[in-house]
This record gives C-alpha cells, sequence and structure tokens, in this order.
C-alpha cells in the first residue's frame, strides 16, 4: 500500500461535488448569500430563495422531460422511494394490493415491499435473465388482475444493467398500472423522458451525479396532492407530500447538477463508454474473468467483474489502491454476497469475488490503465498462492 | 475491528508471505477445507530425523487464512509433526487481532496441519 490517494472508481456509490455545484450552494449559505427560508414568502429574502428552489427544480424536471410541479424535493433517493411505493400503497390500497418488482432492486425497494407486505400487501419479485435485464415480458407474466403498482429501477446499482423502462411503461401504460423507476443511477447518465417512458413516478439522487448528498426528488405524474399518501408531516411543504423547511443549498446545488448533467450528459457517456471498453478489454486478457451484466444495455460508466480463482475479501484488500466496491460477504452487514448477482445464477465463489468499477466525470485513461496494472497484479498473485483445483496440479507454482 | 482493518501481523503476512508455494519431492502433505465454502489450506513438510526442515503453504481464503497458513507453515520449522499442539487457534486468533466469526478459518488451517500430521509416519 502507498500513501498516494486510491484511484476512485466508485462513482456508482457517489460522485464527488462539481465545483460548479459547489459554487451555486455556497451562494445559498452565510448571510450575503441566499440564506432565508424559501417558505418566507412575506419578504424579499425568501422570496429569493424560493426563486432559486423553483429554478433548481426546473432543472430536475427538464432533465427527464417533466413538468416542475411534478418535482417533490426529498433527502435522497430512499426517501423518494419509501414515499413512492408506501405512497401509492396507502393511498390506492383499496384498489388493489398486489405489487410487481424485481429481486435486483436497490433495499430501499426491498425493504419498502417487505414493510408493505407486512400491511396485507401482496410482492411478485421478477427474476431477471442471466443478463441482470428486467424485459415487460418477466413483468408481464408477474402482473394480476389486482396488481396495483410495478416498480423497477432503471440502472441496477450493482451490475449497472439498464431494465427496458420504455418497454416496461408501455406495459404498464395498456394495463393501467402505476409505474415507478428508481432512477438514481440513470439520471445524467441516460436519455429519460417520463411522457414516451409512460413512468408515473421516478426516484432521483443529487449525490450521484455530481451534486449533494442528503437530497433528492421524486417524480409524480399528474398533481403530487392527488396522487400519495404523505410519509412526513408537519407544515405542508411540498404540496403536503413532504413536510420540512427546504434546505436551500442542496436543492440549489441538485438543480445545478441536473443542468450541467442535461448539457454533457451525451459527451460525458461516450468518453465513459471507451474507458469502460478499456478496462473490460484489459481485464479479459486475465483469464477466468466474467462480466456482470449485460454488454448492450448498461449505464456507461458500470462494470462489475467476478474473478475465478480469487477470494473475494483478500481480493478487496488486495486492491486496497483501488477505491471499488465488492459483492464480497465482508463488506456486507448481512454477511452475504452480493444478493444481486446471486439472482442473476452466479455460484457464490464468483458472487464473493465480484468487482465493481465504476467511473464518472474525473476520471481518466491513465487511472485506468493503472487500475489494470494493479488488477492483474493482485490477481495474478492471489491465484499463485492458492491450491490448484481439486485433482488438477497443473497451476500449481514450484517452491 | 472493522471489515478490511486488519492488524499489522495479517497485513504482513498477507502482502508478503516468507513460505507460499510448493515443496517439490519427498514430502508429508497436509490439506483441509474448501474453496467452494471460503476456505482451502495446503501445506507441504519436508522432514529431516522427524523434525520438520522446510514448509509451503498454498491458501485459497481470506487474508486471515493467508496468514495463518503462513505463520504455520514458518512456526512448524523444527518440530516434529507428530505434535500439533503449539498451533492453538485461540492464541492465533489473539495474536491475529481475529474478529470472533472469523474463528472458522483457523481450525481449516488447523485442520490441514493435523492432516499432515496424520500423514507422518514413524519412519518420517
Amino acid at each position: 500500500m502507498t500513501n498516494k490517494k486510491p484511484i476512485y472508481l466508485d462513482y456508482a456509490a457517489t460522485t464527488p461535488v462539481d465545483e460548479r455545484v459547489a459554487k451555486a450552494m455556497c451562494e445559498c449559505m452565510t448571510r450575503d448569500g441566499v440564506f432565508a427560508n424559501p417558505a418566507s414568502s412575506s419578504h424579499q429574502p425568501g422570496r429569493d430563495a424560493r426563486g432559486r428552489v423553483e429554478a433548481a427544480r426546473r432543472d430536475v424536471a427538464a432533465l427527464v422531460g417533466a413538468c416542475p410541479t411534478e418535482i417533490i424535493w426529498t433527502s435522497g433517493a430512499t426517501e423518494s422511494d419509501n414515499l413512492a411505493l408506501k405512497g401509492i400503497a396507502h393511498r390506492y390500497g383499496n384498489r388493489g394490493r398486489h405489487i410487481v418488482t424485481s429481486r435486483t432492486e436497490h433495499k430501499a425497494i426491498l425493504d419498502s415491499c417487505q414493510q408493505l407486505e407486512t400491511e396485507g400487501f401482496e410482492i411478485s419479485y421478477v427474476t431477471p435473465g442471466a443478463d441482470g435485464r428486467i424485459t415487460a415480458d418477466l413483468v408481464a407474466d408477474a402482473t394480476r388482475d389486482d396488481t396495483l403498482l410495478v416498480s423497477i429501477m432503471h440502472v441496477n446499482n450493482e451490475i449497472g444493467v439498464a431494465a427496458d423502462i420504455t418497454e416496461i411503461g408501455q406495459l404498464c401504460h395498456e394495463e393501467a398500472l402505476l409505474f415507478h423507476v428508481d432512477a438514481a443511477q440513470s439520471a445524467g447518465k441516460l436519455p429519460i423522458d417520463v411522457e414516451s417512458m409512460h413512468i408515473d413516478l421516478m426516484s432521483v439522487s443529487g449525490h450521484k451525479i455530481y451534486g449533494p448528498k442528503g437530497v433528492g426528488a421524486l417524480y409524480v405524474r399528474g398533481q403530487p396532492k392527488n396522487r400519495l399518501e404523505p410519509l412526513i408531516h408537519g407544515g405542508g411543504h411540498e404540496w403536503g407530500m413532504r413536510s420540512g423547511t427546504l434546505a436551500t443549498h442542496q436543492v440549489v446545488g441538485m438543480g445545478e447538477a441536473f443542468r450541467i448533467a442535461r448539457q454533457e450528459m451525451e459527451s460525458e457517456a461516450n468518453a465513459l463508454a471507451k474507458l469502460r471498453k478499456r478496462l473490460w478489454h484489459g481485464l479479459v486478457g486475465l483469464g477466468g474473468v466474467f462480466l456482470n451484466g449485460c454488454p448492450d444495455h448498461c449505464a456507461p460508466g458500470i462494470l462489475n467483474v467476478s474473478f475465478d480463482g480469487v477470494e473475494g475479501e483478500s481480493l478487496l484488500f488486495a486492491l486496497r489502491d483501488l477505491a471499488v466496491s465488492s459483492g464480497s460477504a465482508c463488506t456486507s452487514a448481512s454477511n452475504e454476497a452480493s444478493y444481486v448477482l446471486r439472482a442473476l445464477g452466479r455460484s457464490d465463489q464468483l458472487a464473493q469475488s465480484s468487482i465493481r468499477f465504476s467511473m464518472g466525470r474525473y476520471t481518466t485513461i491513465d487511472e485506468v490503465e493503472r487500475a489494470l496494472q494493479i488488477v492483474t497484479d493482485k490477481v495474478n498473485r492471489l491465484r499463485g498462492l492458492a491450491p490448484a483445483p481439486r485433482g488438477d496440479d497443473a497451476h500449481e507454482r514450484a517452491g | 475491528m472493522e471489515a478490511l482493518d486488519y492488524s499489522r501481523f495479517v497485513l504482513e503476512r498477507f502482502d508478503r508471505p516468507p513460505n507460499a508455494g510448493r515443496l517439490l519431492g519427498r514430502v508429508v502433505r497436509g490439506s483441509a477445507g474448501e474453496a467452494a465454502h471460503g476456505t482451502r489450506v495446503e501445506f507441504d513438510f519436508r522432514l529431516r530425523a522427524g523434525q520438520v526442515e522446510d514448509a509451503r503453504f498454498r491458501a485459497y481464503g481470506c487474508p486471515h487464512a493467508i496468514a495463518a497458513a503462513s505463520w504455520v507453515a514458518e512456526s512448524a520449522a523444527g518440530r516434529s509433526l507428530t505434535e500439533t499442539s503449539w498451533m492453538d487457534p485461540m492464541e492465533l486468533a489473539a495474536m491475529m487481532e481475529l474478529p470472533d466469526h472469523k474463528l472458522g478459518v483457523l481450525l481449516v488451517v488447523e485442520d490441514a496441519l493435523r492432516d499432515a500430521s496424520g500423514h507422518a509416519g514413524p519412519a518420517d
């Protein structure tokens, strides 16, 4: 381990705040800035703050083809997911008590569904194909006469695979089912249009696209007030759907991040796709490397691979000059290997020895090349330490 | 101790295990565990006059497994394989600052040593 900072390849976990975003946020904190309560409409400083909040709301809406009045500020995508599922279930539970989601959703969805199950809702968990993709056919097979809501993530946070949101949206539209999309990993990375994709609710986050942590939003088609049962009461903010004084600097930061993403998404995606391709081709040369996901339908910056013949915890520790995520149990509170990779049918060993490389706005080709060299060295070393597969001594090294 | 927060004992033996590999020729071998279950350890011991003259290990497992196997291979030098009580998993766990839930890893290492001990005949 050197004293150099690790090469950061964990942009799917979070991103650094863009300097332009930080500048906009700083304008909304100190006494010479726009610090007033945006709900204080009785004075100009309050109205100024409200103006910044509404401008940010327009920027978030513009990225996904929504109307600004369809955007509710939240504390992040986890709260948005909770508000979407519980808000719909509690408001429309009399229409149907069946929800369709997938086994590879974020825990914010799975745990919310688990909570709704204790309230009498029935959940169908769609299992993706071996490539991790959720298709409209898989969702259609799971729907029933009493299905109320379908909730499918756009891009999976572990493997980067993009679900067939357009087709699933069309299905939900034709079947008159409410459709929620967790777009925390895709907003600002892949094109989204809530109209043509027939999305009714959508969760997005600030910190996944170079905005601040602690802020997110929920898109709700039409009038949010009439569509959801709120989780948080007290003050009637956000049309009564999410009470609490708005954090102007956070909201403004998220708006700026979404504004920048709208301008730079296409060129950034092209650059990331090239870095991802280089990384994958370099890793394949090691042998015994498996792609977790679908190369044709994925977020441009995420590459998840499993390494045969190395143990996951040792691999992650050996790679400590890289900031990456692992499917190894050692990094999870549950002490189980990645449930996403297990759902794809990966063996426990390959799920344990998976590494998610996620690149972003500031990743350089030099960093990718250095990461490749480190991975190559460490995987070869660990394979050299390991016993040969049973019944095959050919690869053992002499002492 | 948090995940991926290892003691110096583990860190040094994980990064630079001095006796990894295998011995050729007439050696006593011992093994235990399954890679599919997360840990497999193999030892090679060369004996002279009933005592370990040289030892090597191979390990598939977490950093603790690699470090423990390395320590055993190193510590076996000069000892008889017929007696293995010097490898006390609890004492080794304390030296390594091993998290409680990892004790099973050391039992695999101990089993591999005992397997070698079982293969070491009187003539060895």
